[in-house]
């Protein structure tokens, strides 16, 4: 509710009664009263990043074919055995890398020939061999990584940030996923579960309308006939008629700041109409920014696509942007035959590279946090005669960007790459250090429900703090 | 997690009271070589001095290592291969290390091994054993929620005119005590409006509010309550508050979402028990055991003459309390597996945490891995549930492993059901008799395959009757059972792979403790049932009587509906919580209540129809919902009710409120859901069920999935599919805006009620008249009129500059007007 004085008050109703839409101002006064759910809030120390672009790879990607050197695979003769089968429980001859190793950038980071460009970025990123998980099944380990949490539905590692956060602007989603297609788990992945909805993540579905109805569907009448000099005459003067109903409403309802809140909900989704689309568009990004991500103009289906529009997203002050590359099905899951990765990887490979590049020239890459991951590992031994099953006991991931250190490989796995070797980062640590870089003690970051206190880290979780800088 | 072990030890001794004294070598052997070991490597965690006391085990008396751990001693004296001190410090097991971080010298563990053999002496007998860890019964049973039901003299007001009913009068004394005032009352619109959205989700017709307001009579709140009790919308409205409670789902909630043809089945069951009023301890025992009831079979036999109509929609006089056990089989399930790696231990967690919510307001399900950290149940108590559920079959909604759909249960128990049933598994038998053969014969693996590939077509057939997702009492079957009817074992942390001991089945012992009769023989889901119905039960009725407050008030008298234990929110009013719970349950009777002459009868039997007459005819339910300065200073959060909260529509009112203005809501009860034929099933994790069924019946009909939410809900806070919804929250976004500004269906509704107003009446004058009726229950003010005409000009006449015929353009005009109220606050704000 509104507690002010009648003279603001006053004040407040002479200005809105001076007005149809709602002007900013105006909002952001009637926002002072009301409890608003996305403001920017501090953190609890000083943060090091300010957002995150979160790249999730679907499916398990080996990680002794990608960014994991196993020498030792490579002597692999059919009769040498390890942990292989589809999930990881029997002994199997061991299978060797697809790809060969090579050096990358000044750091000389081994990288398999499968990720050509993103070796060249190795000195930007803080790769990590040691990451481990607890199941070996792709909707627990999917839902794990990206809630801390198994088997039960809990909010996102981005309904969190934004819970905690809040966000830098207003006209767009603070939490926003681009997903072609559904990842395992469906939508419990980027869900706000018991935190309030304001913090659920949107999904953006490349393609003609990225965010669901921010035109008008069939609009009766036609189009043609509607266009004024802002987009939609009639749709601004119903909102202006709604508004006049909603102040007479407001003022007969002792200026209810829920009823306030709603009233430039209205605002809000009226310039989302304009500000959304504009972050979609790409027609004024230049041909050299295009070609850094490998996007050909016009394209909106890859993942080029998805990776410059996440740099507009957090340009535009969007705190969490996650980009998931495949849904459940058609993804890294290569039991039967490894070269299924190639056009995976060859679909991300230059774009997550042009999103590095892009951001770092842009000074950006100071307070972004860029992480890239997947649910799991594969097995060191085969499933298929060419192929790898489920393995959570070791995978790689990296993060890059803000508070991060650059160059550097963290932990280890053994020499044949199925068990962690040195220095473990399990899912838990991994969300304690990516909080921790927002100014967040995952501890501390708790949301009372159903009578207990929730944490994004269930009772776990480690802050790496050797990988910070 | 790696690390973080804790110092377990499951038991095999008996207890070392009785010991002879130690002697003097014995005792210099502890005081020099053991006692150092202790104290250095094991009191951080098992001593009455650990910050946090792990796995319930002391280790510094001699009565903490004979009690040992979380189940039982740690020692077998005498015999250190067999004590799992000895295993533990060895690192023997990769489970139970200890200490967990590093181990013990050679030494140490051969000392520790000579004690052990010696008869394990120990001379720290002064040290009593402590309660530290230790639930305290007696004592957790004064908290006021545990404490038995106290129905206390209504309070004495100052103001005696202002009670209308008893509730007014504790409601008043609160206020008054605090210094407050209540505001007016609410109009007789605002009232129609209010009682007519509460009781079944709906507005009020033009009709019924003019009939409203032309009844001047003292009992005219009393008729529209009574009119909007029996209408079939009510049960669909409050059905659907149960049904946020029980976290319904359309869907089973594994890794492939499979989806449950038969659950609509108990959505239905449940909105006709509303419709009903079924007693309320009829209904919770019928959702834990109707296959248990005994009248059960009578009434099968009564009604198999007219259960089915061709589409299998269950006849509405024909309900099964069989049908209400799918409470139970509603249960989420987990992963893709179908074999012993199936996790039945997550089920079963999840019926008991949701019953304990749902019927106690207890999170109880908190015990699952250790005692309760706030309130007074044990792991123990877990565990004494946990058996009546693993005794207990759940059927089988088909997995990405296993796609068929088993253990349903027939409805009914005709001959001919049974005929064709067995015809049905005597056909998959013989199937399943092929394969083995072939196996066993190591045919060719084509010839196998073949013959698995017919035989599972065949058991993906639907049983050729109708069939009941529910529960029965449940005998093992290879892979799918976790136990046998019986008492269940302490699952150590949790982990179901770590047994303890055996806990006898029984009731929560700070709620009775009652146990089973050792007649019993089946899973004790009828005793349970009976436990949580049971009068001198001070949970049940409570919680209930509070849940209907809330869909009221919007606040219940305990503001955490589901959870009645310390960390949720004492009650506002202690005595009315009490008054209304000892009313709900007591036998037939009169309400004494003078002041309220127009009540045929009080509330009792566990009515819930009577609950909402006691509550809506009061005067605090028929304030107005205006500010008062003076209040708002005391109490912005009007916890104490000085006025009515006004409330947004919840996600099902918003949709049925736009379909009912547009005149295209569709009444009739929803049926199944049209899910592929259950032979085309292939979900799989990659590929996981995945629909939205379009339908313009009421919104609590639409299909709802768990792994992926209904879009529409999910935008205006529909309930949580996974888990307990004990009060929808509310949200305002842009998105939500976005979705009322340009989302087809709302374009398609605003169409129709456009033709509706100017196909009703000819007039514009009433036109608008009748379209703020219908939306608001009130007429224009004269500037909303002259508003709302000269938008009407504006538009119609900028269209037909745009091209328009003067009639397309009028009706656009009339569209764009549509549009314009159903965007408005007040259609989405009830007063």
């Amino acid at each position: 509710m509104i507690h002010s004085s009648v003279t603001r008050r006053l004040i407040l109703r002479s200005l809105v009664g001076g007005s149809i839409l709602l002007p900013g101002i105006l909002a952001d006064l009637l926002a002072q009263d009301a409890r608003d759910p996305l403001e920017a809030r501090e953190p609890h120390f000083m943060p090091k990043a300010r957002r995150v672009i979160f790249l999730f790879s679907t499916g398990g990607v080996s990680h002794m074919d990608t960014f994991d050197h196993k020498p030792r695979l490579f002597q692999a003769d059919g009769r040498m055995t390890g942990v292989g089968g589809g999930l990881s429980l029997e002994q199997r001859p061991l299978l060797r890398p697809r790809w060969a190793f090579r050096p990358g950038g000044r750091c000389g980071t081994l990288v398999s020939d499968i990720f050509p460009h993103l070796r060249e970025r190795m000195d930007d990123l803080c790769l990590i061999n040691s990451m481990t998980t607890d199941n070996n099944e792709h909707f627990q380990a999917t839902l794990a990584i990206h809630t801390g949490s198994f088997f039960q539905a809990r909010p996102s590692v981005g309904s969190w940030l934004s819970w905690g956060l809040g966000t830098f602007n207003r006209n767009l989603p603070s939490f926003v996923v681009l997903a072609p297609n559904l990842p395992y788990a469906g939508t419990q992945v980027f869900a706000n579960d018991f935190l309030p909805a304001y913090h659920q993540g949107t999904r953006v579905v490349p393609g003609p309308e990225p965010i669901a109805n921010l035109r008008r569907h069939n609009p009766s009448p036609p189009a043609h006939l509607l266009q004024g000099e802002r987009g939609d005459w009639l749709q601004q003067a119903e909102l202006d008629l709604a508004n006049a109903f909603n102040r007479g409403h407001l003022k007969r309802n002792g200026n209810d700041s829920d009823l306030a809140a709603r009233i430039r909900s209205f605002e809000t989704a009226y310039q989302m109409q304009f500000e959304a689309p504009e972050v979609f568009d790409l027609s004024r990004e230049t041909d050299e920014t295009l070609r850094l991500y490998g996007l050909d103009r016009g394209d909106t289906q890859s993942y080029a696509w998805q990776c410059l529009v996440a740099r507009r997203l957090a340009e535009r002050g969007v705190r969490f942007i996650e980009l998931i590359d495949t849904g459940s099905s058609n993804n890294w899951d290569a039991h039967s035959d490894l070269g299924a990765h190639e056009p995976l990887a060859r679909r991300i490979d230059r774009p997550i590279a042009g999103l590095l590049q892009d951001l770092k020239r842009r000074g950006m890459l100071d307070d972004t946090l860029v992480v890239w991951t997947t649910e799991f590992g594969r097995t060191p031994g085969q499933d298929g005669p060419r192929g790898r099953g489920h393995h959570p006991a070791v995978f790689s991931s990296w993060l890059a960007g803000a508070g991060v250190k650059a160059g550097v490989v963290y932990g280890k796995s053994d020499d044949i790459g199925a068990t962690v070797a040195e220095k473990p980062v399990h899912v838990h640590d991994f969300h304690a250090t990516i909080l921790h870089l927002f100014g967040l003690d995952h501890e501390r970051l708790t949301y009372r429900h159903a009578g207990r206190d929730y944490r994004l880290t269930d009772v776990y979780g480690q802050v790496v703090r050797e990988i910070l800088s | 997690m790696m690390g973080d072990l804790v110092f377990v030890l499951a038991f095999t001794a008996p207890a070392l009271g009785g010991q002879p004294a130690p002697t003097a070598e014995q005792v210099e052997f502890f005081e020099k070589r053991v006692r150092p070991i202790l104290v250095t490597h094991c009191y951080e965690c098992h001593s009455q001095n650990a910050k946090k006391l792990q796995g319930k085990l002391l280790l510094d008396s001699c009565a903490g290592i004979a009690k040992g751990g979380r189940s039982g001693p740690v020692l077998v004296p005498g015999k250190p291969q067999e004590s799992l001190l000895i295993t533990a410090v060895k690192h023997i097991d990769k489970d139970l290390r200890m200490p967990p971080k590093s181990k013990l010298s050679a030494q140490e563990i051969a000392d520790l091994e000579a004690w052990v053999k010696m008869g394990a002496p120990d001379p720290r007998v002064a040290n009593p054993l402590p309660k530290r860890g230790e639930i305290d019964i007696t004592q957790g049973k004064k908290f006021w929620s545990f404490q038995p039901i106290k129905r206390s003299e209504p309070p004495p007001v100052k103001d005696k005119n202002w009670p209308i009913t008893t509730i007014d009068r504790f409601i008043l004394a609160k206020l008054e005590a605090k210094g407050m005032m209540p505001v007016g009352p609410a109009d007789k619109r605002t009232l129609i409006r209010r009682a007519t959205y509460d009781l079944t989700g709906l507005p009020p017709t033009l009709e019924e509010i003019n009939a409203f307001l032309k009844d001047d009579s003292v009992d005219a709140l009393a008729k529209v309550v009574d009119r909007l009790l029996a209408s079939s919308a009510y049960g669909e409205r409050w059905g659907r508050h149960w049904l946020d409670v029980v976290r319904y789902a359309d869907t089973a909630g594994d890794n492939s979402d499979f989806p449950i043809p038969q659950m609509y089945l108990y959505r239905n069951w449940v909105i006709d028990a509303f419709n009903r009023d079924m007693p309320y301890d009829q209904f919770v025992r019928e959702q834990l055991a109707g296959d248990l009831l005994k009248d059960e079979g009578r009434r099968m036999k009564d009604e198999k003459k007219e259960q089915f109509d061709s589409s299998f929609i269950l006849h509405p006089s024909s309900f099964s309390p069989l049908i209400a056990t799918g409470y139970l089989a509603n249960s989420r399930r987990h992963g893709s597996y179908e074999d012993a790696r199936y996790p039945w231990h997550l089920t079963i967690e999840d019926t008991i945490d949701n019953l304990g919510k749902t019927f106690l307001g207890i999170t109880i399900h908190c015990a699952r891995c250790h005692d309760h950290k706030f309130d007074p149940f044990t792991n123990e108590d877990y565990y004494a549930l946990y058996g009546i559920f693993s005794s207990t079959r759940y059927p089988w909604p088909g997995i990405e492993l296993d796609r068929v759909q088993r253990d349903l249960i027939p409805l009914g128990s005709s001959a001919e059901f049974k005929k064709a049933g067995d015809e049905h598994y005597k056909k998959l038998a013989a199937m399943e008799a092929v394969v083995k053969k072939l196996e066993a014969a190591k045919a060719s693996a084509d010839k196998i395959k073949s013959a698995k590939d017919e035989r599972d077509a065949f058991a993906k057939q639907p049983l050729p009757y109708p069939t009941v997702y529910g529960v029965i009492d449940g005998k093992n079957e290879p892979k799918k059972r976790i136990g046998q009817v019986g008492n269940a074992k302490v699952q150590i942390k949790g982990d179901p792979d770590r047994l303890g001991k055996e806990v006898p089945r029984r009731f929560p012992a700070v709620l009775g403790g009652q146990s089973l009769n050792a007649a019993v023989k089946g899973s004790g889901r009828l005793e349970l049932a009976a436990w949580i119905t049971d009068s001198a039960n001070p949970l049940t009725a409570r919680v209930m009587v509070n849940r209907i407050w809330q869909y009221h008030f919007g606040q219940g008298l305990v503001p955490t509906a589901n959870d009645f234990g310390k960390q949720g929110r004492p009650p506002t009013h202690p005595e009315l919580l009490d008054w209304l719970a000892s009313e709900f349950i007591s036998p037939e009777r009169k309400l004494g209540d003078r002041a309220a002459p127009m009540l045929a009868h009080g509330a009792g039997n566990w009515s819930i129809k009577r609950m909402h007459r006691l509550i809506m005819l009061s005067r605090v339910y028929q304030l107005a919902s205006t500010d008062d300065e003076a209040n708002l200073k005391v109490d912005s959060a009007n916890d104490y009710l000085w006025r009515f909260a006004r409330r947004r529509l919840d996600a099902e009112s918003i949709r049925d409120a736009l379909l009912f203005v547009s005149s295209s809501l569709d009444r009739t009860p929803g049926g199944p859901h049209p899910f592929p034929p259950t032979m085309k099933w292939d979900f799989s994790q990659h590929k996981p069920f995945k629909a939205v069924y379009e339908t313009n019946r009421r919104s609590v009909y639409l299909m709802t999935q768990r792994i992926a939410r209904h879009p529409f809900l999910a935008l205006f806070d529909g309930p949580d599919t996974n888990a307990s919804t004990a009060a929808r929250p509310t949200t305002t976004t842009p998105l939500q805006a976005l979705f009322l500004m340009n989302d087809p269906f709302v374009h398609e509704q605003a169409k129709k009620l456009a033709a509706r107003l100017l196909r009703e009446d000819s007039e514009d004058a009433v036109r608008i008249e009748r379209a703020f009726v219908l939306l608001f229950a009130r007429s224009p003010s004269a500037e909303e009129t002259m508003q709302t005409s000269a938008f009407l000009a504006l538009v119609a006449g900028r269209l037909r500059g745009a091209g328009m015929t003067a009639e397309l353009a009028r009706v656009g005009a009339w569209e764009s007007f549509a549009r314009a109220l159903l965007m408005s606050n007040e259609f989405m704000y009830v007063n």
